[in-house]
């Protein structure tokens, strides 16, 4: 499609139809890119300022290297030791866009129950609620009994009931909100409920499917990361929890440097596709 | 291309293929009916009262009394000043409302068993695409809705017809108003209604593509004799096209004039620029004017 290369840049209004007069030489191309990249830099000031206050909570305090890291030791650490990492990180990685795509494909599904049936409303609601107003700590040793303790399975599930939620909510709202035009549209060409969600229902509720995976992402990081800290056997949240017993504070501070970084990757990956899949389906 | 539909075991004796054959052979009908003349081939409200509920126990009474039928191959047209109740009417015979009382049948059946059959060609005031469709596939979506597979060539048809060929791929976001509104209509005819529903389909084009999209539905309307009710605010157009045009006047809606148009076809610009078309326009501007006033 004629979609913008550029993300965040609007669409071009090609008003001719599918062929490209969007005047893309190659250097405009670059320079824009540069200023993207540029601007979404500038955007991670609050990273900058997490530093700052970081280090300065320890100068001010006059903590030493035997109570807390320093910004530059635990910087120095991932870079010296960067194979120490990987492996956690690239595993609570997966756990977290996993366990984020399944909570959305289970809160989505959930809601298509629920628009569907009254019936099924009825079971869904209350079930989803309570998933949600319990605590997570209150349902982990439920889960761990069920999946087993230091396990793996443990973690993914605990992720997975985190993230169902606001995509539950969302496409359900999304799925209500058909406009009233759209249905009958529907109606009138003969259209059953099953083809109104299909071709309708999902697609207009796809933007909203969207914003709740954007903000659902660094609440998944966050649940990995809390499970694997509390019951896992791999991942940074472990890796955290290992160095701390350890007295390791390069390495402790390090994890948490990793994560606050891999937090924000997966947001803005989040926020990219929701803007490139949300333009095309407006 | 002819449509062939699925008549259901209760739909009585309608035949709707004979459309175009003989135009006046619903008027011959059997007579185990009470109406005065009855026939299965036709669209026809009868006594129809339609009050809407507002809440708070209030309610809204937006048609009175209104007794309509436009037989098999006919143009309707239906004109009256804002919020006189066309859309309602529109409504009701598209089934997306029902009565308060009295009754809506089209070809011997009720409405919505139309729209079951996929025989119902409806292009409302909002244009209601799909934005995530192509301008193709959303003239396509009726063929898909009914599970029949898309006939290409008929769909190139219409985007040809309705002057949008080069913009299949565009996407409706990429479109000017009056071309979106140009899209629905296409998507209104693609399967050959049985009966084509039109809203107000032209209001947001610009006079010169309006006067275009009147003589390509007088074209369309003289080759395929859809039974048509079009809803507009527009005598000229109203008159360029229609074989009967109803004129309504508001609060409550009703019927205050039915005027039949006995103007040659095609009728381009020599009989728009008659006397006697000046006149008729005049007449129902007028009455328009004066429908406005009694409210
Ligand atoms: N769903 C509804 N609920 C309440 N009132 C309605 C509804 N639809 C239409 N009406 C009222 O019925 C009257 C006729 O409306 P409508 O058929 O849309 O008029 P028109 O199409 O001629 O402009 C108006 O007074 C309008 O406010
Ligand atoms: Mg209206």
């Amino acid at each position: 499609m004629s979609a913008p290369t550029i993300p965040g840049t609007p669409a071009p209004h090609t008003a001719t139809g599918g062929s490209r007069t969007h005047a893309g030489t190659t250097s405009g191309r670059v320079r824009s890119t540069l200023i993207w990249v540029g601007t979404n830099v500038l955007h991670l000031w609050p990273l900058a300022l997490v530093v700052l206050v970081w280090d300065l909570w320890i100068v001010l305090n006059n903590y030493t290297a035997l109570v807390a890291a320093r910004p530059w030791d635990a910087f120095a650490d991932i870079l010296t030791h960067p194979g120490e990492y990987l492996y956690d990180t690239w595993f609570t990685m997966m756990m977290s866009v996993g366990g984020l795509l399944l909570g959305t494909v289970v809160g989505s599904l959930c809601a298509i129950l629920v628009w569907w049936s009254a019936a099924l409303s009825g079971i869904v609601t209350p079930a989803a609620l309570i998933m949600r107003s319990v605590p997570i700590s209150a349902l982990i040793p439920i889960i761990a009994r069920i999946f087993g303790y230091e396990s793996d399975s443990t973690v993914f599930v605990c992720i997975v009931i985190i993230c169902f939620f606001p995509s539950f909510v969302f496409v359900l709202s999304g799925l209500v909100s058909i406009p009233a035009a759209g249905r009958d549209l529907f109606t009138v060409l003969g259209a059953g409920k099953a083809q109104v969600l299909m071709r309708l229902g999902l697609l207009h509720s796809v933007p909203n499917l969207m914003i709740s995976v954007r903000i659902t992402a660094p609440i998944a990081v966050m649940a990995a990361i809390l499970a694997e800290y509390l019951i896992g056997n791999h991942g940074l949240g472990e890796m955290f929890s290992y160095a701390r017993s350890y007295q390791q504070w390069d390495r402790a501070w390090g994890t948490a440097v990793i994560a606050t970084v891999l937090s924000v990757a997966i947001f803005l990956s989040a926020r990219w596709c929701e803007r490139k899949v949300t333009d095309r389906v407006t | 291309m002819g449509l062939s539909p699925v008549i259901s075991a209760s739909s009585s004796t309608s035949a709707p293929d004979t459309r175009g054959a003989d135009l006046h052979a619903g008027y011959s009908g059997s007579s185990d009916s009470h109406r005065l003349d009855p026939s299965p081939l036709r669209v026809s409200l009868t006594d129809v009262q339609k009050t809407f509920d507002v809440g708070r126990g209030r309610t809204v009474q937006a048609l009175v009394d209104i007794d309509l039928d436009i037989a098999e191959g006919e143009f309707v047209a239906l004109i009256g000043p804002s919020g006189c109740g066309k859309s309602t009417v529109l409504r009701l015979l598209a089934g997306l409302d029902t009565t308060s009382s009295g009754e809506v049948e089209l070809f011997g059946s009720p409405p919505e068993e139309l729209s079951r059959q996929h025989r119902l060609g409806v292009a409302f005031q909002e244009h209601a695409l799909l934005p995530w469709a192509s301008v193709s596939s959303n003239i396509s979506l009726p063929y898909k809705v009914a599970g029949r597979s898309v006939d290409k060539n008929r769909v190139a048809e219409l985007i040809k017809l309705v002057g949008l060929t080069g913009f299949e791929k565009a996407l409706p976001k990429q479109l000017s108003g009056g071309m979106r509104q140009r899209v629905a209509i296409a998507r209104a005819l693609v399967l050959n209604p049985s009966l084509l529903l039109l809203d107000e389909p032209f209001g947001a084009l610009d006079a010169v593509t309006r006067r275009r999209m009147n003589s390509e539905l007088a074209r369309i309307w003289s080759e395929e004799r859809l039974t048509t009710l079009l809803v507009t605010h527009d005598v000229d157009e109203a008159l360029i096209l229609a074989d009967r045009v109803v004129v309504m006047s508001g609060r409550p809606g009703k019927i205050h004039h039915v005027e039949k148009v006995d103007l040659p076809r095609p009728r381009d610009t020599s009989v728009t620029r008659t006397p006697a078309f000046h006149e008729l326009v005049d007449k129902l501007t007028g009455m328009l004017d004066g429908a406005g006033e009694d409210s």
